[in-house]
Order: structure tokens, then C-alpha cells, then sequence
């Protein structure tokens, strides 16, 4: 979740660009890998349906809904989809179309910025969401797992955030860890509670399409 | 978050014809990329305000509204517009104005105006790319460049749908309307209208999701396969083309050169305000 006042959409020239090229070979890696996931695990399917996800996330994440302190957010849903395919790959896949699209549509985030973007909300997202959910699934039970989660991979994504711009020298981060982790502390609550309903919703009516019910033992 | 219906109307704005509209697609886009690479880099603000000088005569040659392109760009502004706010607080500096505890620092003032020029031009020039060139010439552009296929593909396939869901957002947010539903009144408790939009986002990804597999399907009965490429319009960059992209690296080249050696003669916009 976030929202507009303080977003995890870093535009261009926040970022020094000898910063921007880090995150982009970070962001080249994680491509590398994810396309390899997709290739081994989703066959020739993989593209249609990676390609559509990725329209309809685009339209979930402009879906404003009120939160908390008189502003509105949108769903970020780097958790929920790596929760979805028990990879954070799909993730990393679905969000670098988004935000470039994102990026050169709406100019929201930038196109040097890309890099650090995607590793916030689908690399950090991702990876986070997934993992803490496989932790907490066998202790807490699946949707109380998710719902934490999303809200540490929110939390988390922010945090990243913060301490890209501190790097970047944009926001010392004294001030931009507490108030971006503080704001993402509270407005996570929210993107827990709509993960869940969204996981929900989906094991009720299509449970094939959750990973979670096709694993093998050990996997989730 | 922009409102995604709106992207409906860029690909009208897009469709239409100038010369700006008729560059080719791998131009624009790595004119787009150029002016916001130098941008980024620039310390000074001489730069920057000379692009985007020319990126308002670029908007006028390219037929489109001064009035609707200061709409969006001042839309975009407050995403970045936060941080900015703040830098003259926060920076270390000479204190130039202080009141209490509050204070503010030539070096955060400095910083401040740099990020918002640079924010500027770089919004110019996506404001003035998107309006000038259809999704499906970009995604074609993308994978004229040599795009990684798989991405590519999922790149050029994600355009074609999105005007679908945009569509699907815009029947779903009639038919809450038409049930008078508000998600911002405050006439429902506010569990209850998250417990909807939960509702509504996952019917969508559930759509999505199943958009996909029957969009497979099709492309299967197709032929479609593992080695399909996807198929691309033949069109080379012209002679115009190569001289509009020559044209604006020359001018870059020049103001590199003036910032290099006259730095000092172009006062406040000749100096160093980065602090990176």
C-alpha cells in the first residue's frame, strides 16, 4: 500500500546515476533469474499469462481506496503475487513491465529509477513477502502468514526505500526512515487485509491457480 | 497514482499526426531516455532549463496543448513534490531564514530547486513521449532495441490488455456508482468498504488471471509456441529521424562545453547546486 504524498515510486533525478546503474544490474540479475524460473515452471504459457497479470495488476494498483490520516493509497500486491506463485520471480516479471509502463505513461517513478523501484516493491517485496509467509504458514496458519507478509514487505519496500534516498543523499535518513517506515507501518495494515481477502476470493473460487494448493510437501 | 482511464485518452493524443508523431519509435524513445540521462546528470540548472526550452517547442511542433500538458505535469508534480518540499529544512548549509526550531539552508534552497527543475524536464519528456507515440510503438520499440524476448513479448501483450482492464475498471466503477457506493463517503463503515475493494481487486486478478490462460489457449490454436517472435513493422529510422537525434546530442555536446568553460559567467545557473 501506499499513497501518493509519500510513495515508493522514486522519480528521476532523486537518484545519482552511478547509484541508478547499481540497482539496474541488480535488477538485470533478478530478470536473469526470473525468466529462467518462468521457462522451467510456467512453459509457453508463461507469457499470456504473465503479460495479462501484469495488465490487471496495473489496474489494481490505480484503484484509490481512503486510508487512515485523511489521504488515499493503492494496493502495491509485490507480496501477493509472489505468494500466488510461491515465487518471487513472477513478481520481479509482473512489476519490471508495470513500472516501466508506469514510468513512461504517467512518469510515475522514473525510467533511471527503475532499477531502485523494482527492487524496492518486487525484488524486497517479493522476496520478503514469500519467504515470511513460508515461515509463518506452519506456526500461524496461511492468511494470518500472509497478512503478515504483505505488511513486512511493505514495511520492508519502504525501509529500502528510505535507505536509497539517504544514500542517494535525497532525505537523510533520520528523518526519512522514521517517517517512511512509520507511514508504511500503518497503511501495511492495509495492504495485509486486502492480501488476504484477495488470497481468500481466490482459494475459494479458483483454488488451482494458488501454488500453495499444487506444492509438493515442503514446499509451502 | 494517475488514473489509469486517462490512458485511453494519451493513445488519441498519440495516434496523432506532426512531425514530432511521425519519428520513429526507437527515436523517440531514446530521445526520451537521452534528455532525462543528462537531465539526471546535471548539476547546474543552465542545462536543464535549455532542454526543456526545447521541449516546449518540441510540444508546440507536436500540436499539443501547452494548457492539458501543465495539467498533467502539475498532477505528477506532488509524488515528488514531498521530498522536495522538505530538502531546504533538512540539508546542511549556511541558515539563510529561521524561525524557532525551523530553519532553512542556502545548500537545502539550492538542492531543492535543482530536483524540482530536473523533475520538471524529465516529466516534460515523458508527458511529450506518451503523448506522441502509441503503447503498441512502444513495446515494438522495446523489442527493436533488443528487449530480453521474454520480457518483450510479455511487455507487447501486457499493452494490448490493458486497455481491456481499463474498461473493466471503468463497468465496475459505474456499477458501484450505480449502487451508490462511495469508497471515500463516510456513510459505511470503513471495514466494510475495505472488505470491498479486497472484493474488487481480487475479482479483477481473478479475471486477469483467467484472461491469460484463455488469451493462451488462442494463441495456441494459433501456432503459437515457445520459438514464436512477435511480428514487427518493418519501418527504418529515416533521414529526419537520424538528424533529430544528432540534432539534440550536438546540443547537448554544446552545453556541455559552455557549462565546462563559462560556468562562472552564467551566475546562479552556472553553478554547482547538486549535493550528490
Amino acid at each position: 500500500m501506499e499513497n501518493g504524498g509519500i510513495e515508493l515510486h522514486i522519480p528521476d533525478g532523486f537518484i545519482p546515476i552511478t547509484q541508478c546503474i547499481i540497482y539496474y544490474v541488480i535488477l538485470i540479475v533478478a530478470l536473469y533469474f526470473s525468466v529462467k524460473w518462468a521457462r522451467s515452471n510456467l512453459d509457453e504459457k508463461r507469457i499470456p499469462l504473465l503479460a495479462v497479470l501484469a495488465a490487471g495488476i496495473f489496474a489494481i494498483m490505480s484503484m484509490n481506496m481512503p486510508i487512515p490520516f485523511g489521504t488515499s493509497g493503492h494496493m502495491v500486491g509485490g507480496a501477493l503475487v509472489a505468494i500466488v506463485f510461491l515465487a518471487p520471480e513472477a513478481a520481479v516479471l509482473v512489476f519490471t513491465v508495470v513500472l516501466l509502463i508506469q514510468a513512461l505513461i504517467f512518469g510515475d517513478g522514473g525510467i533511471t529509477a527503475l532499477g531502485a523501484n523494482v527492487l524496492n516493491m518486487a525484488i524486497i517485496g517479493g522476496f520478503v513477502g514469500l519467504y515470511t509467509f513460508k515461515y509463518l504458514n506452519g506456526i500461524i496458519g496461511k492468511y494470518p502468514a500472509a497478512g503478515i507478509a504483505a505488511w513486512l514487505a511493505t514495511v520492508l519496500a519502504a525501509l529500502a526505500c528510505a535507505i536509497e534516498m539517504a544514500i542517494a543523499g535525497t532525505f537523510p535518513v533520520n528523518v526519512g526512515i522514521p517517517s517512511m517506515v512509520l507511514y508504511h507501518f500503518f497503511i501495511g495494515i492495509i495492504e495485509a487485509v486486502l492480501t488476504v481477502i484477495v488470497l481468500m476470493a481466490l482459494d475459494k473460487f479458483r483454488p488451482d491457480l494458488l501454488a500453495w494448493n499444487n506444492a509438493t510437501e515442503g514446499d509451502a | 497514482m494517475v488514473d489509469i482511464t486517462q490512458i485511453m485518452r494519451f493513445d488519441d493524443l498519440a495516434s496523432k499526426d506532426s512531425l514530432i508523431h511521425n519519428l520513429e519509435g526507437r527515436i523517440k524513445l531514446i530521445f526520451t531516455i537521452f534528455v532525462i540521462l543528462v537531465c539526471v546528470m546535471s548539476k547546474e540548472l543552465f542545462i536543464p532549463i535549455v532542454l526543456e526550452t526545447i521541449l516546449l517547442i518540441i510540444l508546440k511542433i507536436a500540436d499539443l496543448s501547452y494548457w492539458d500538458s501543465a495539467k498533467r505535469l502539475l498532477m505528477l508534480l506532488p509524488f515528488g513534490g514531498a521530498i522536495i518540499i522538505f530538502q531546504p529544512f533538512i540539508q546542511p548549509g549556511n541558515i539563510i531564514w529561521s524561525y524557532s526550531w525551523l530553519h532553512i539552508t542556502d545548500g537545502g534552497l539550492n538542492w531543492a530547486i535543482l530536483l524540482l527543475v530536473r523533475m520538471i524536464v524529465c516529466l516534460t519528456a515523458i508527458i511529450i513521449y506518451s503523448s506522441t507515440t502509441p503503447l503498441q510503438e512502444m513495446a515494438s520499440s522495446f523489442r527493436k532495441l533488443k528487449m530480453p524476448r521474454d520480457l518483450a513479448m510479455i511487455l507487447s501483450i501486457m499493452v494490448r490488455f490493458l486497455f481491456l482492464f481499463v474498461d473493466e475498471l471503468a463497468a465496475i466503477r459505474k456499477s458501484q456508482k450505480s449502487r451508490n457506493f462511495n469508497i471515500h463517503g463516510n456513510n459505511t463503515p470503513y471495514k466494510w468498504r475495505v472488505k470491498q475493494v479486497g472484493y474488487t481487486i481480487g475479482m479483477m486478478f481473478l479475471k486477469a488471471y483467467e484472461q491469460g490462460e484463455r488469451v493462451h489457449k488462442s494463441m495456441v490454436s494459433r501456432g503459437f509456441s515457445d520459438a514464436s517472435e512477435m511480428f514487427d513493422e518493418k519501418r527504418s529510422p529515416e533521414k529526419s529521424d537520424y538528424l533529430f537525434i544528432i540534432a539534440i546530442i550536438i546540443i547537448v555536446i554544446i552545453l556541455e562545453i559552455i557549462i565546462f568553460k563559462y560556468s562562472g559567467q552564467l551566475g546562479y545557473f552556472g553553478q554547482n547546486l547538486s549535493i550528490n
